[in-house]
């Protein structure tokens, strides 16, 4: 195999990315979209349950920006916490807590993130700001200058 | 020089120690975390879109052969006789078995919360603190074999079956690809769980903790897990000596999965490498 001496060899450096691609992806992080006149109604959906003594909330808006109806926008909780959601292609849903399973619904994703999460883990939250992923109180934050980003994809 | 990576069930004790010493080493620096923080960043599922290249993908052996040899080669800046051994687990079964001994991983994690109370990355020894995850938890957690529904480790006629399909991947080229060395091998079978969790995935399933999460690389059986899984990739180009990786060239415009993979040369992200120039390790490393 041929390794060329420049390939990037370090993983990022950054993490500014990490959150704005599950959001992307998800649309987890955004503001329930109006309905929009004209179009047919989108449908919406919701649930709230406690599951393990822990509350659950989901709901959905009929259409991802694209206004493609399949591409439902959800927006997940545990205790307030957000808790992305990600789709595979079968149409079926995984958040990165259970990463390696997928499941038939946002409810059934969510409860199983819970089953992982245990009965006080929070699944890690974008800080508000420049959407880096914080946990623990950002103890792990570490200054990243920005050559270190060595990503041409996500950037 | 070629240098060999060994079943982690042969290494001598001393080994072992220089092998834990050099995970410590690169975890106090910082740069650790840095692996664990690209593997979430890369984990795109097929149903979102861009382009994914480490997961749900043609590219997801190519990808982690090169993710194993980055982060071998920072163990190896550590200490020069190091390499990342693997843990074959169609042998080595049980939950006391290597590598979940004291002077190499560790053990299961205790039932009440699934953290690791033995071993190096116990974390009351303070070495091995979770700072990159996608939860608030600090410590390393498993529940090897998912005690409340137990759950067995693929065998080796599970991952024949994989070596065996001379074909390398086939459309869609994602989670669904029904046939295929490279999806029978990453694992996302058809039907319901436990059943449609095949090799490289059940075998996240089955350590548990940490392990199903996106942040499986804080585990560092995650490393013993992908040699073992590259290693199947070697057998399978002995065993097919024609075959090659797939697809050759990009999916067409108008196809679903144009600009979402990475075909035989394309550059395969964030290296500046292509899934041809990964077929062949034989200059840098071997499997003893
Ligand atoms: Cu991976
Ligand atoms: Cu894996």
């Amino acid at each position: 195999m041929t390794v060329p001496v420049n390939s990037a060899s370090k993983p990022t450096r950054r993490r500014r990315v990490l959150w704005g691609l599950l959001a992307t992806g998800t649309m987890a992080t955004m503001a329930p979209a109006p309905p929009s006149p004209g179009r047919s109604a989108p449908k919406e959906a919701r649930f709230a349950e406690t599951y393990r003594g822990r509350r659950i909330t989901g709901a959905s808006h009929g259409a991802g920006p694209s206004g493609d109806p399949c591409r439902a926008m959800w927006h997940v909780t545990v205790d307030g916490h957000p808790l992305p959601l990600m789709r595979r292609a079968d149409g079926s849903w995984m958040t990165m807590v259970d990463h390696y399973q997928s499941y038939p619904t946002p409810l059934l994703a969510a409860r199983a993130a819970v089953d992982e999460l245990g009965p006080t883990a929070r699944p890690a939250a974008p800080d508000g700001n420049d959407g880096r992923m914080v946990h623990g109180g950002g103890r792990s934050e570490r200054s990243r200058t920005p050559k270190d980003h060595v990503h041409g994809v996500h950037a | 020089m070629v240098y060999t990576r060994k079943d982690v069930s042969t290494l001598t004790r001393a080994e072992r120690r220089r092998f834990v010493g050099a995970l410590l080493e690169l975890k106090r620096s910082g740069e650790y975390d840095d692996y664990v923080r690209m593997h979430i960043e890369y984990y795109t599922p097929d149903g979102e879109s861009g382009l994914r290249a480490a997961h749900m993908a043609p590219s997801f052996l190519p990808w982690h052969r090169k993710f194993l040899l980055d982060f071998e080669r920072a163990l190896r800046r550590v200490d020069a006789s190091v390499t990342v051994p693997y843990w074959d687990w169609t042998r080595n079964r049980t939950r006391t078995a290597v590598p979940w001994t004291e002077d190499l991983l560790g053990g299961d994690g205790r039932r009440s919360d699934r953290q690791v109370t033995s071993g190096p990355f116990a974390f009351r020894n303070g070495r091995w603190t979770i700072t990159a995850g996608v939860t608030d938890t600090e410590y390393l957690m498993r529940d090897l074999g998912r005690s409340h529904d137990p759950l067995t480790l693929p065998t080796s006629r599970d991952v024949e079956s994989a070596v065996a399909d001379p074909l390398y991947d086939t459309a869609p080229w994602n989670s669904t690809s029904p046939r295929g060395f490279r999806n029978k091998l990453e694992g996302w079978g058809p039907g319901h769980p436990p059943a449609s969790w095949r090799n490289h995935n059940r075998v996240h399933r089955w350590v548990g903790g940490h392990m199903v999460s996106g942040a499986s690389v804080n585990d560092p059986v995650f490393w013993l897990h992908h040699a073992f899984v590259d290693l199947q990739w070697s057998r399978w180009r002995r065993r097919h000596p024609h075959a090659r990786y797939l697809p050759a060239e990009p999916p067409a415009p108008g196809d679903a999965q144009h600009g979402r993979i990475v075909a035989r040369r394309e550059k395969l992200p964030p290296w500046d490498v292509t899934p041809q120039q990964m077929e062949d390790h034989g200059a840098i490393y071997r499997y003893a």
